[in-house]
């Protein structure tokens, strides 16, 4: 395991938080830098191991972002998305990494500000519990 | 051997201002299994296209990535320049460093630049070609259903060529448009002398769909007949079942001569014989589904007609106005400036009957006091809901229905007639109360995706782009059960296993079934989990 780089690995659902990041950035909606964005066809792509190997790699913090409630573009992707980030969090604990290092965000592509409150939250977060 | 990829920065016309490229160029070069590192200003345009062509032939790269703008606008077109250089275009990776990178953060940024860049050089490594191929498709329709909407969608698939069938329960097609054609003003008749007269359309009636098996481009459904059961195939099926009303009334209370529906009153302003013309008429609406725009169009026409026809007194007792629809807004005022009275009430009114007379009590909002109407025809309150056909069907499909039963859209703002599983789609009152207006504007656009899908008779697809390892799936039905399109059934290999069969033209490509697989059986190209890890590992 590597030392912790106070990086934020942030999974993007492309139909929508990728956008949603993009659209930030075109606004100059500025974020702290520490955010890593990695591109996913759905938020219910991202696997447990994805989140567990990010953490391995020294990341303080990992965000699943899909679309809203019941306007996810496959259905079911942001449910099972939310659903596998609770029980990594109880894996989280039992390695004792705070529970709150993990989350999930549901935004609309039309949300860049959703996308940087999520963002500076968890810099917010990470800071607090110390890097 | 080390793959040699190439790596293609552009500032972007010199809209990247915080990075420092010579830097970063210095920094990317160290990679390993990086060849070449081009910087240019103009990779979008025609001469960046041609640089990067000529240079990918020159270096022989095998991967390339391009950091620039966000993939979401050129990765596709940076693709057909890998093509058109003899590399398959689905060996590309792109770093975001301008709209998530240098406009995202001030001051410098090039370390998160290098950074990202090391994220897609890791992940292009790991990248395999894909191969288009094309898959024949049935291209004749199913238009389910006998009413405005179905005829129509029939009438315009058999205009861009495409064979329809269309499928009624009842004996004959274009029962019960009565409402809609006094209200619009078109005439069904001529409608299905038109179909009867299409050679491209073929009518069953009283025939109801009892099986749909397969896929996109391959249904085959089993049509039960009053003679016995077909089994049919078909590219695509479009439900159009339409809606059904029901009347928002008390359970004492009966229709009759003084208690009427939309339609029965329609019937008698198209009635030139009629005994006594109603002196006084009160309409109901928007207390028991606030969600009415044919319901509002229905009232607003009605008694505006009635003002007209018969110029009696005319009440209309309503919760809101929602004129959303087209021209319900003129409608509106027309009928305020006639001289129809609209009473605002917060709660449904009373309705008593007494001796042939309606009396409608209610509480006004602005007066605040209660308003006693006596009048001869009440027109009640009526809610517009799917039909059981839409439910039987949805069923049969396993396609997904709303709070309130009707077909639900894959997406209510970007796909407003397609079901989640391709090749199903659903048009007018089946997908909720519309107006006439929403209802052509849904017509053509299914006619438009049918005809994009099925007019070629075969569709271009990415091979195995998703993909079942057969040695490794148990077949322990888990992707079968959360692929939310459909497009996974168990087949046969050779030896006699079963195994999950990923269909390349239902697939929507989400993933859902890669990360659920237990048995971690399913590959995604360019989604896998060593390529999603590798870009982690690079953080």
């Amino acid at each position: 395991m590597r030392i912790m780089n106070g990086h934020i690995v942030a999974f993007c659902c492309e139909h929508s938080a990728y956008p949603a990041a993009d659209s930030a950035g075109r606004l100059g909606l500025h974020y702290p830098e520490n955010v890593r964005v990695i591109r996913v066809p759905c938020a219910g792509r991202v696997d447990l191991i994805h989140i567990l190997k990010a953490f391995e790699n020294g990341a303080a913090a990992v965000l699943v972002m899909g679309c809203e409630d019941g306007a996810c573009h496959h259905i079911t992707g942001n449910t099972r998305a939310k659903e596998r980030v609770k029980y990594s969090e109880i894996l989280l604990k039992e390695v004792n990494i705070d529970g709150g290092r993990v989350r999930m965000f549901n935004l609309s592509p039309n949300a860049p500000h959703k996308f940087v409150r999520a963002v500076n939250e968890m810099t917010r977060i990470t800071k607090e519990s110390g890097r | 051997m080390e793959t040699k990829i190439g790596v293609f920065l552009c500032n972007c016309g010199e809209a990247i201002k915080n990075i420092d490229f010579d830097a970063a160029v210095k920094e990317i070069a160290k990679f390993p299994g990086v060849t070449c590192v081009n910087l240019s200003s103009d990779l979008c345009l025609e001469e960046g296209k041609k640089k990067m062509i000529s240079c990918i032939r020159e270096e022989n790269l095998e991967r390339v990535v391009v950091a620039a703008c966000s993939p979401e606008f050129h990765e596709h077109a940076f693709g057909e320049v890998l093509e058109k250089a003899g590399l398959n275009g689905r060996l590309l990776s792109m770093a975001n460093i301008r709209e998530q990178c240098s406009w995202a953060h001030d001051g410098d940024v090039t370390g998160k630049a290098v950074e990202l860049v090391k994220m897609a050089v890791n992940r292009v490594r790991l990248l395999q070609p894909m191969e288009m191929k094309e898959l024949p498709v049935n291209n004749e329709v199913l238009v389910v259903g006998g009413g405005f909407s179905a005829i129509n969608t029939a009438l315009q698939l058999s205009r861009v060529g495409l064979r329809t069938t269309l499928l009624e329960k009842e004996a004959a097609l274009g029962t019960g448009t009565e409402e809609l054609e006094s209200l619009c003003g078109f005439d069904t008749s001529s409608m299905v002398s038109a179909v009867e007269a299409d050679k491209n359309i073929k009518v069953l009636t009283s025939a109801r769909v009892m099986e749909v098996d397969g896929k996109i481009g391959d249904f085959s459904v089993r049509i039960r007949q009053e003679g016995g059961e077909i089994l049919r195939k078909y590219g695509a099926i479009v439900l159009a079942t339409g809606h059904q009303t029901e009347l928002a009334l008390d359970c004492e209370l009966k229709l009759g001569l003084s208690i009427v529906s939309q339609e029965e009153f329609c019937r008698m302003l198209g009635n030139p014989s009629l005994e006594t013309e109603p002196k006084t008429i009160g309409f109901i609406f928007d207390f028991c589904d606030e969600n009415s725009r044919f319901p509002t169009l229905a009232t607003l026409n009605n008694a505006l007609a009635a003002k007209r026809r018969w110029g009696s007194e005319v009440y209309v007792f309503y919760k809101s106005v929602k004129v959303d629809s087209e021209g319900a807004e003129i409608l509106y005022q027309e009928a305020r400036d006639c001289g129809v009275v609209f009473l605002k009430s917060e709660v449904p009114p009373r309705i008593d009957v007494d001796n042939g007379q309606v009396k409608i009590k209610a509480k006004d909002v602005f007066l605040g006091e209660d308003i006693i109407l006596v009048c001869d025809v009440l027109v009640a309150e009526e809610l517009h809901l799917p039909t059981e056909e839409t439910a039987n069907l949805s069923s049969l499909l396993n396609i997904r229905r709303d709070s309130r039963g009707f077909c639900q859209e894959e997406n209510v703002h970007l796909y407003p007639v397609a079901s989640e599983k391709k090749g199903i789609f659903f048009v007018g009152g089946c997908r909720g109360d519309l107006d006439l207006g929403r209802v052509l504007t849904d017509i053509s656009s299914v006619v438009m995706n049918v005809y994009e899908l099925l007019s070629s008779g075969k569709i271009l697809v990415e091979a195995e782009k998703v993909e079942a390892d057969p040695q490794k799936c148990v077949a322990c039905l888990t992707c079968i059960r959360v692929c939310p399109h459909g497009a996974i059934q168990l087949v046969r290999i050779n030896g006699g296993k079963e195994v999950a069969g990923i269909s390349d033209l239902a697939c929507y490509a989400c993933g859902i079934c890669a990360a659920i697989c237990p048995a971690k059986a399913i590959n995604f190209q360019s989604y896998r989990d060593e390529e999603i890890l590798a870009q982690i590992e690079a953080i």
